[in-house]
């Protein structure tokens, strides 16, 4: 009787150690980071290389789960709607900024707590490598005298890369036709082929055909020259005032302790800096962009408006 | 391009090395499991094991990838046949006569052809992707909206092939698969339609879990309703390889079928699935017995099998030496591709053009890697049909589930499985043919993409439809096909009715 009161204060003893223990020593079970896009996209694969660099800075197992669809909703709607308890975190991207004003979705990024801006790349204006021009003036010239003839591929409707090419059409006051694809890939596909004069998307995404000569770069839409083509002049050097970037970054749901926030923190932020993550951003071309919480959170307000007021000019949004 | 004979042998050498070879096994054999089971498919396979490749050499790395996709590929066949489950979208086509020849008790000689068809397919591919590369990616660059437009327009003509006994409900099956695909997303002005303001329909019914429910779920409710009254199934287990006799029934459809499938995988944006139902489509038409089609005939599961794996060869034609992705597969390879620092396109060709022949030999090598561990682990993936019917049929309908969950980690998708498995039994019971459907599925959304971005590109004149040699040519072939198909449907229905007629003449005598 003595030995089985003994056991089962022994018992209790244990089992309210363990408890503590699982307060104060956040994370003791695996982590699951939400990605709104598609296995094997860009997003993803960025994620995952940065994921598996913060595993052992955070000491646990991180799980990369794709719930996709809805251009993206459906999975910002699973960061937002997770439990805020550290074991979900979730990467967010630009369309959580287009989204909103489309009247798709029924939160803004002021539903989510962000941690860290990762990447942000600006849109390229690219043309075949035969094309008549090879300024951003000279294809705006080109343009105004061939009207209807210019046609611009992007990646999706209402996407990014839409618009910036609707929003650099509106400043140089040219008519031209959008032509929405299934993704960058295949628009840069049909540009090669021919099929459509130009592309506004990244620069990583035509890098390869333009190394391989089919195409060239008129311009960026970035403040400074990219990295790996620094002969391409920016859009604002060429006297077009336009700035447009996507961007990628990571965001906890509203509610999560400030300690558990800030672990989580710290283990991406050393994933960030570590020797891999910058060997594998330099290998996929990504132009990395670190930001803080707070600056991030300024960021965000600020590319929200923007979006916002570029998308009602454009037509692009819910009147 | 000349091309370098005594670097393809010294390429040879260095992948047939053990460690080079074992990965290609590894690659294969997981390949094959993430293959046959559903909702996992092929892209998924090669999108989930890329991180595992960062940081190894690109030679082990590549192997191990193009080993899951051509693993995948045959995958996808072994459920198909033994439990109506398509494995991958591409196996969509082998179900037609895959399951028929194993409810018959010949699950071993079906399992046999697809694994010959897929071995034959993948080499076919891979010897034109090695020696026609440049030919065959200067084609493909040619298709632009005005050609994806006809092509779907002439995969669509295939629909009266996969109708049954009825060309009518087989239309009437087509045009709800259309009207479903017009769910989500306007592919151009980008409005959300019919999604009753669900997130969800955004993007139109989830294709893998539509697939599921309409084959694998339906099948489930129709072996519940007969529970106590089937027969258990006998298979014929002891064949590893088809019998001389079958491939020589087969040969021209093996050959035609991994032409069609090679040039269709070449094509961006055009995978697996579409090439299997364009070849099947094509057999049936040229069969000298297309009223076996349906119940079970061996050329239909030849063709099928062996234009998906061809398919794997073609889709890497465009990615190795344009930088475009031939498919959705290929499409995450050129992200490993990066990964690796290797930038596909012309310029691999020009400054690692030891790694282009890696790749043309590790493919070949994962041909031949394919059919041995296939030819091992036939009999033990076959014993799956001989398992009691009771513990089968609601193991097959938990595999569903999670299968349609395991796309996209939604519950959505599960719901979406039930109700196409309930109306996928209500079109079985009442003798209405599912594939249309699927083929709708696929097509449905290319045509309206397709056509849209070239009325755009126009400013709405259609006559671009027209401009074009090859979309003009695809159309021409589709309105010959239909014409054929409608011809050779109509001698179906003729033999079929003559059958019934001695039938009863036989069981009234």
């Amino acid at each position: 009787m003595k030995l089985k009161s003994m056991l089962v204060g022994v018992a209790a003893l244990v089992a309210g150690a363990f408890s503590v223990s699982a307060m104060a020593a956040y994370p003791d079970k695996p982590v699951t980071v939400i990605c709104p896009w598609t296995a094997g996209g860009g997003t993803d694969v960025l994620l995952r290389a940065l994921s598996k660099a913060a595993e052992k800075h955070l000491g646990q197992t991180i799980n990369v789960v794709n719930q996709t669809g809805g251009a993206g909703a459906i999975g910002h709607n699973a960061i937002r709607a997770a439990r805020p308890d550290g074991y979900t975190v979730g990467m967010i991207t630009f369309e959580l900024n287009s989204l909103p004003p489309q009247g798709l979705v029924p939160f803004t990024w002021k539903d989510f707590d962000p941690l860290m801006r990762i990447n942000s790349d600006p849109a390229a204006l690219t043309v075949r490598k035969d094309a008549p021009y090879s300024t951003v003036r000279g294809f705006m010239d080109y343009a105004k005298e061939h009207p209807g003839e210019i046609t611009i591929g992007n990646s999706a409707p209402g996407s990014v890369w839409h618009i910036a090419a609707g929003l650099a059409a509106e400043k140089t006051g040219v008519q031209v036709k959008h032509v929405p694809f299934d993704g960058a890939q295949p628009a840069v596909t049909s540009l090669v082929g021919g099929h459509i004069k130009a592309v506004a998307v990244s620069v990583a995404e035509v890098r390869g055909q333009v190394q391989a000569g089919n195409l060239k770069i008129l311009g960026v839409m970035s403040a400074d020259r990219d990295k790996i083509f620094p002969d391409v002049p920016t859009f604002k050097e060429q006297g077009v005032d336009v700035q447009f970037y996507t961007w990628r970054g990571l965001a906890v749901p509203k509610g999560v302790p400030a300690n558990i926030k800030a672990k989580i923190s710290d283990a991406y932020k050393k994933a960030f800096d570590s020797p891999e993550f910058q060997e594998f951003a330099a290998k996929a071309s990504l132009n990395l962009a670190y930001q803080n919480a707070a600056d991030f959170t300024k960021f965000l307000d600020q590319n929200y408006k923007d979006v916002e007021a570029v998308m009602k000019s454009l037509g692009l949004a819910k009147k | 391009m000349e091309f370098n004979w005594s670097l393809m042998l010294a390429s040879y050498g260095t992948v047939f090395t053990p460690g080079v070879l074992f990965i290609i096994c590894v690659g294969v054999t997981a390949g094959i499991v993430i293959g046959s089971l559903p909702g996992l498919t092929a892209t998924m396979g090669v999108a989930l094991l890329v991180p595992l490749t960062f940081g190894r050499p690109p030679l082990e790395s590549l192997s191990m990838l193009l080993g899951i996709y051509c693993g995948a590929m045959y995958g996808g066949s072994i459920s198909a046949i033994l439990i109506r489950t398509p494995g991958t979208p591409a196996a969509a086509a082998t179900i037609l006569e895959g399951y028929p020849m194993a409810r018959r008790g010949e699950a071993g000689r079906a399992m046999a052809m697809a694994l010959f068809a897929s071995f034959f397919g993948g080499i076919v591919g891979a010897l034109i992707m090695t020696f026609a590369s440049p030919v065959v990616s200067s084609f493909a660059l040619e298709f632009g909206p005005v050609e994806y437009f006809a092509l779907a327009i002439f995969g669509l003509s295939v629909i009266v092939s996969i109708s049954g006994r009825s060309l009518i409900k087989g239309m009437m099956a087509a045009f709800f698969g259309l009207l479903i695909s017009s769910i989500g997303f306007d592919p151009i002005s980008g409005f959300p339609r019919f999604t009753f303001g669900l997130m969800e329909m955004m993007e139109g019914p989830p294709f893998i879990p539509t697939l599921i429910g309409l084959f694998a779920v339906s099948e489930v409710f129709n072996e519940v309703q007969k529970t106590g009254q089937i027969k258990q199934l006998k298979a014929n287990l002891n064949q590893y390889l088809p019998s001389w006799a079958d491939i020589k029934y087969c040969f021209k459809h093996l050959c035609r079928s991994s032409f069609i499938g090679t040039f269709i995988g070449a094509i961006p944006g055009a995978g697996g699935d579409i090439a299997a139902f364009i070849s099947y489509g094509q057999a049936k038409r040229t069969s000298k017995h297309p009223e076996r089609f349906g119940h079970g005939e061996i050329e239909g599961l030849a063709s099928s099998e062996s234009a998906n794996n061809a398919c794997s060869g073609g889709a890497m034609i465009p990615l190795l030496s344009l930088g475009v992705p031939g498919d959705a597969v290929t499409a995450v390879l050129l992200g490993a591709f990066i990964i690796q620092g290797l930038q596909p396109g012309p310029m691999l060709y020009k400054e690692h053009i030891d790694i282009v022949y890696q790749i043309f030999a590790s493919m070949m090598l994962a041909q031949f890697v394919m059919l041995f561990i296939g030819m091992a682990g036939i009999r033990l993936f076959a014993k799956v049909i001989l398992v009691d019917r009771a513990i089968l049929t609601p193991a097959i309908f938990v595999l569903s589930m999670v299968g349609a969950f395991a796309m996209r980690s939604n519950v959505f998708d599960v719901y979406t499985t039930l109700a196409f498995g309930i109306l996928g039994y209500v079109m079985m019971r009442y003798d209405y043919p599912l594939s249309p459907i699927l083929l709708a599925l696929i097509l449905g959304p290319m045509a309206e993409a397709n056509l849209r971005r070239a009325m755009v590109i126009s400013a709405g004149d259609p006559s671009i439809l027209f401009s074009r040699p090859i979309a003009v040519v695809l159309m021409g072939l589709a309105v010959v096909s239909l014409a054929l198909s409608i011809k050779s449907q109509k001698k179906v229905e003729a033999r079929l009715a003559e059958m019934e007629r001695t039938l009863e003449k036989e069981t009234a005598s």
